[in-house]
C-alpha cells in the first residue's frame, strides 16, 4: 500500500482534554510504525491545528515546573525533531490575537524543521490529500 | 469486506461515546467486516477485567469480550492503561497491548477509520 | 473527497464543520446531535441541515432520547446502525467526529 498520507486534525484548545495532546504523540508515533508494517510501506502524518486548536502552542510553557506534565510546547519540539509536517492555521491565529512569532521552534535542540503557519485553505489541502482524517 | 479501524478516546463511564464506538463495531462486523479497535486516553481504562454491571453505568467488558470472540482486534494503549492502574494482570483477557504505531499500523490497512476523541 | 461527519453534539464548540468543504459531504448526526434533526431553537432549525444534503439521524439515539422518527426534520434520513455501516462504506472514502 506504500505511504498512506493522514490528515491529524486537532480542534481543541491543549491543557483541558487530553485528546488535544494525544493527537501529537499518536502523530509522532510515525516514526516507529515501520516495524509494524511491510517493507516499503510507510505512514505520512500532517499535524494541523484550528480553530480554538491553535491554543496552547505558544512558546514559554511551564507545564512541567507547575503540573509535573510535559508542555505541549515539548511535544511540538519532539515533533519537529522527527520531520513531523505542523500546519498551524493562519486565520484563527489571527482571530485570537496570538501572533506568529510566538509559535515554538527546536532549534535549541538541531531541527531545522519550522511550524508553518498556513492558511485554512492548505489545510483543507492537507486534508483532501490524506487518505483519512483523525479529528481530535 | 472492508476493514474499519476506530480509535475510541472517551472514557466507559461519563458519556455515552464509548457505547456507540462499540455498537458500530459491533454492526460492521455483523455485516462482515474485519474491525480494529484502539483505546487510548480514559477509553483505555475500560480494558480492566471484573466490571459490575450497574444499570445506571455503561458497561465495557461483556461487549468488549462479544467482540474479540466475533474477530474484532482491540488493542489498548500500554501506557494510558497503566497511568491509570489497569496492567495485563487485571485485564480483559484477548484485549492486546500496544503503543500507538499500533494504531497507526491498522490504520494503514484500513478502508476507513473513525478517530472518535475523547471528552 | 467525500467526507462523512459524525456531529455528536448539539451544540458546536468549533467552527471546522462550517469551513471543511467537500465533493460530497454528508452529516450523521448521533448521540445529542441529533437535537439538530428534531428540534428547533426559537422556532428556527439547525443551521446545519443547510450545511449539507445527505444528512442522516440515528434512529436508536434518537428513541433513546424519547422522540419519534416522525419528530426528525424531513431532510433527514433515519439510519440504524446497519445503515450507518453502508453509508461509511459505500458513499464517503472519508470520516470526521466532531
Amino acid at each position: 500500500m506504500g505511504d498512506v498520507k493522514l490528515a491529524f486534525v486537532v480542534q481543541k484548545p491543549q491543557y483541558k482534554s487530553e485528546t488535544s495532546r494525544l493527537a501529537i504523540t499518536h502523530a509522532i508515533s510515525y516514526q516507529t510504525v515501520e516495524i509494524l508494517l511491510e517493507d516499503g510501506d510507510i505512514v505520512t502524518p500532517t499535524l494541523c491545528f484550528v480553530g480554538e486548536g491553535v491554543l496552547g502552542l505558544q512558546k514559554g510553557q511551564k507545564a512541567m515546573d507547575l503540573y509535573g506534565i510535559t508542555s505541549t510546547e515539548t511535544h511540538i519540539k519532539n515533533c519537529l525533531l522527527v520531520d513531523l509536517d505542523v500546519l498551524v492555521c493562519k486565520e484563527d491565529l489571527a482571530k485570537y490575537g496570538i501572533p506568529e512569532d510566538m509559535m515554538p521552534d527546536a532549534e535549541d535542540m538541531g531541527a531545522d524543521k519550522k511550524i508553518k503557519v498556513a492558511p485554512f485553505s492548505e489545510i483543507q489541502k492537507a486534508m483532501e490529500d490524506a487518505k483519512h482524517v483523525l479529528f481530535f | 469486506m472492508a476493514t474499519l479501524t476506530i480509535g475510541c478516546f472517551p472514557g466507559l463511564v461519563g458519556n455515552m461515546t464509548y457505547d456507540f464506538a462499540l455498537k458500530l463495531a459491533e454492526a460492521a462486523v455483523n455485516k462482515g467486516h474485519k474491525v480494529n479497535i484502539w483505546f487510548s486516553g480514559n477509553a483505555s481504562g475500560s480494558v480492566k477485567a471484573k466490571q459490575k454491571h450497574l444499570k445506571d453505568y455503561s458497561t465495557g467488558e461483556k461487549h468488549l469480550r462479544a467482540l474479540i470472540e466475533k474477530g474484532v482486534e482491540i488493542c489498548t494503549c500500554e501506557a494510558c492503561s497503566i497511568a491509570r492502574g489497569v496492567d495485563k494482570t487485571n485485564a480483559i483477557e484477548g484485549i492486546q497491548w500496544n503503543a500507538m504505531h499500533w494504531y497507526l499500523a491498522k490504520i494503514h490497512a484500513s478502508d476507513r477509520v473513525l478517530q472518535i476523541g475523547g471528552e | 473527497m467525500k467526507l462523512a461527519v459524525f456531529v455528536s453534539d448539539f451544540k458546536l464548540a468549533c467552527d471546522t464543520l462550517e469551513r471543511l468543504n467537500a465533493d460530497k459531504l454528508g452529516i450523521i448526526f448521533v448521540a445529542n446531535g441529533v437535537y439538530h434533526a428534531t428540534t428547533k431553537e426559537n422556532g428556527k432549525s439547525s443551521s446545519l441541515l443547510d450545511k449539507a444534503p445527505n444528512l442522516y439521524a440515528l434512529s436508536e439515539d434518537i428513541q433513546t432520547r424519547g422522540m419519534k422518527d416522525e419528530d426528525v426534520d424531513k431532510r433527514v434520513k433515519v439510519v440504524n446502525y446497519s445503515d450507518v455501516v453502508d453509508i461509511i462504506f459505500n458513499e464517503y472514502d472519508k470520516l470526521a467526529w466532531i
